[in-house]
């Protein structure tokens, strides 16, 4: 072995399941194999980062039970190793993932269950940010008010499905579940806003247009153009009833006119 | 100095200065998300505390939680996310994200570890071992002066625990670090169940290799439970943090004592964590062989730091 950069090349790929006997050639036996001490390096990368993912995901894993989402999980690990030491932002392609692995093909909700995970555990650790001044907009020219553009509390994030997701998530939070009806996976699809409020990160339902809305202006649209993303959804929406509502929510930490 | 004996009726609140100073000799523990909201509730009576400061770098209620802590006990960060070890630059935003937490927290030591985790940018989770060669020790000492600078203090580089060596290592690990100290002026963090982790996997002996280290650098203990496991018939102890500390590791603690004088100490347990109480019986354990050992060879450099 020559340098440092080749030896830890080796050992990285000892460590997420690819050939070993690079590393394996480098290390003293000292009475035992080289590659069972490196199985004990590997061991606690894989384990302790498919618990990371335990962690964020708890409802997928209690979905497909702990023994299937542990090979999904490490299956995962391997391709997709974390690429900072901040482990509560590791899994963010996990949804799609499991949406592309073809041992969860027949449970079709899935990913966007992990999508739902991932935004509220997304929302529990995102940056604090205080929110905007609604005195703020008084004073604004009339003629500006179709510039708005804002943004939004990073804890704020929006999720569409197809699926019922909020009532799958809802169904696993009951430990015996008996309490608890059977989530009709017909029922339709929903539109949902996630947030932190206080300490715990919360989920609404919100209807097609005001999601429509709040998610055109969440990716930096103007006023104008989330507007009319809303009544492309429903043609009767109230513009000015639903920026009182989030300004009442506080959603927004600042605004600009778009020039 | 604190007196010995952790375990007692709550302490009242703030009976700390907010203010950087000297840790106390005395034994605190590693604060884990389990016990976070008891500990806030109950405010035990401990001299200080330790946490990984990854887990502190977004918003919510966990910096929340560590600020209400660090308002009534010193806090020391102990890092597992900096790749001392790794060939290559340092991760500029991680680094840039310790040192926000460190100028929020103000906090009493910070310490990272004689390893690497990170390689091709992927980060493994894990304190992997280095070889011990001139190379090594050029990278190390580059990544921990960077360190230093960018903090404006002066860190602690923890020994790590391993499994096993490798074939072309020039260096005994404690003179590696000896030579790392002399460098860049860090200090040493001992890990005294590392030391006999590695000690009994890798045919060394501990005790000499306690006497190796550079007693006046050692600003910090470690202690922690390990496990024993068979690997194709041959004993390998595994540092898991999950039980008591170790009989022949309170003995070899002892020693260290001995040796670097009365040093803030640490118990650290990471898996089936127990009830906060076993982690305090642990600590005035420590306590009471830190209370018979000699006053401090070497104070722990804190800057802008007055007597405790």
């Amino acid at each position: 072995m020559g340098t440092l950069r080749e030896l830890q090349a080796a050992i990285g790929s000892a460590m997420l399941g690819g050939d070993a006997g690079a590393a394996a050639r480098e290390i003293e036996p000292d009475g035992l194999a080289p590659d069972a001490r490196l199985e004990i390096y590997r061991h606690h990368v894989l384990t302790t980062l498919t618990s990371a993912l335990e962690a964020t995901f708890p409802v997928i894993c209690r979905l497909v039970d702990r023994r299937f989402f542990a090979y999904a999980a490490d299956t995962f690990v391997r391709a997709h190793p974390p690429t900072g030491p901040c482990l509560f932002e590791y899994g963010d392609s996990f949804p799609d993932f499991l949406a592309a692995f073809p041992p969860c093909r027949d449970l079709a909700y899935l990913p966007d269950v992990a999508r739902l995970e991932w935004a509220m555990s997304a929302a529990l650790h995102a940056p604090d940010a205080d929110a905007m001044d609604p005195a703020s907009l008084t004073d604004l020219a009339a003629e500006d008010m179709r510039r708005l553009t804002f943004a939004v509390d990073p804890s704020v994030s929006f999720l569409d499905s197809p699926w019922p997701v909020d009532r799958i998530w809802r169904a696993t939070q009951d430990e015996d579940g008996a309490s608890n009806d059977p989530v009709d996976l017909a029922s339709g699809g929903v539109w949902l806003e996630v947030r932190r409020a206080g300490d715990v990160a919360t989920v609404r339902s919100l209807a097609a247009a005001d999601h429509a809305l709040r998610t055109a202006l969440a990716r930096g649209g103007t006023l104008e153009d989330a507007a009319a993303a809303a009544r492309g959804v429903d043609p009767h929406f109230d513009l000015t009833a639903a920026l009182h509502s989030m300004l009442d929510e506080r959603i927004f930490t600042s605004f600009a006119v778009s020039t | 100095m604190t007196p010995g004996g952790g375990l007692g009726p709550p302490a009242p609140p703030s009976p700390i200065p907010h203010a950087p100073g000297p840790l106390p000799a005395a034994c605190g523990i590693g604060l884990r998300a389990p016990h976070v909201a008891e500990f806030l509730a109950s405010r035990p009576a401990l001299p200080w505390v330790e946490v990984h400061p990854e887990n502190y770098m977004g918003g919510g209620p966990a910096i929340a939680q560590l600020e209400a802590v660090r308002r009534s006990y010193p806090v020391s960060l102990h890092g597992v996310g900096l790749s001392l070890g790794s060939d290559g630059a340092l991760d500029a935003r991680h680094l840039a994200r310790l040192r926000a937490l460190a100028d929020r927290i103000e906090p009493c030591l910070v310490s990272e570890h004689l390893s690497w985790s990170v390689v091709g940018g992927a980060y493994l989770n894990h304190l992997l071992p280095l070889p011990y060669t001139e190379e090594t020790l050029a990278v190390v000492a580059e990544h921990v002066g960077r360190t230093q600078d960018a903090l404006g203090r002066r860190i602690l580089v923890e020994n790590p625990s391993s499994y096993l060596r490798f074939r072309h290592s020039t260096i005994a690990e404690p003179e590696l670090l000896a030579a790392l100290v002399e460098r860049t002026g860090c200090g040493l963090l001992c890990d005294v169940n590392n030391v006999f982790v590695t000690a009994h996997n890798l045919g060394l002996d501990p005790v000499d290799y306690l006497d190796a280290l550079p007693a006046g650098a050692v600003g910090e203990i470690h202690l922690a439970g390990h496990a024993a496991n068979d690997a194709d018939g041959h004993v390998i102890l595994i540092d898991d943090h999950g039980s008591p500390v170790a009989p022949p590791v309170w003995a070899l603690y002892a020693h260290a004592l001995a040796r670097f004088g009365a040093v803030p100490t640490l118990i650290e347990w990471d898996i089936d964590i127990p009830e906060l109480g076993v982690l305090m019986a642990e600590a005035a354990a420590a306590d009471r062989l830190i209370a018979a050992a000699p006053a401090i060879a070497v104070a722990t450099e804190v800057r802008d730091g007055h007597a405790a």
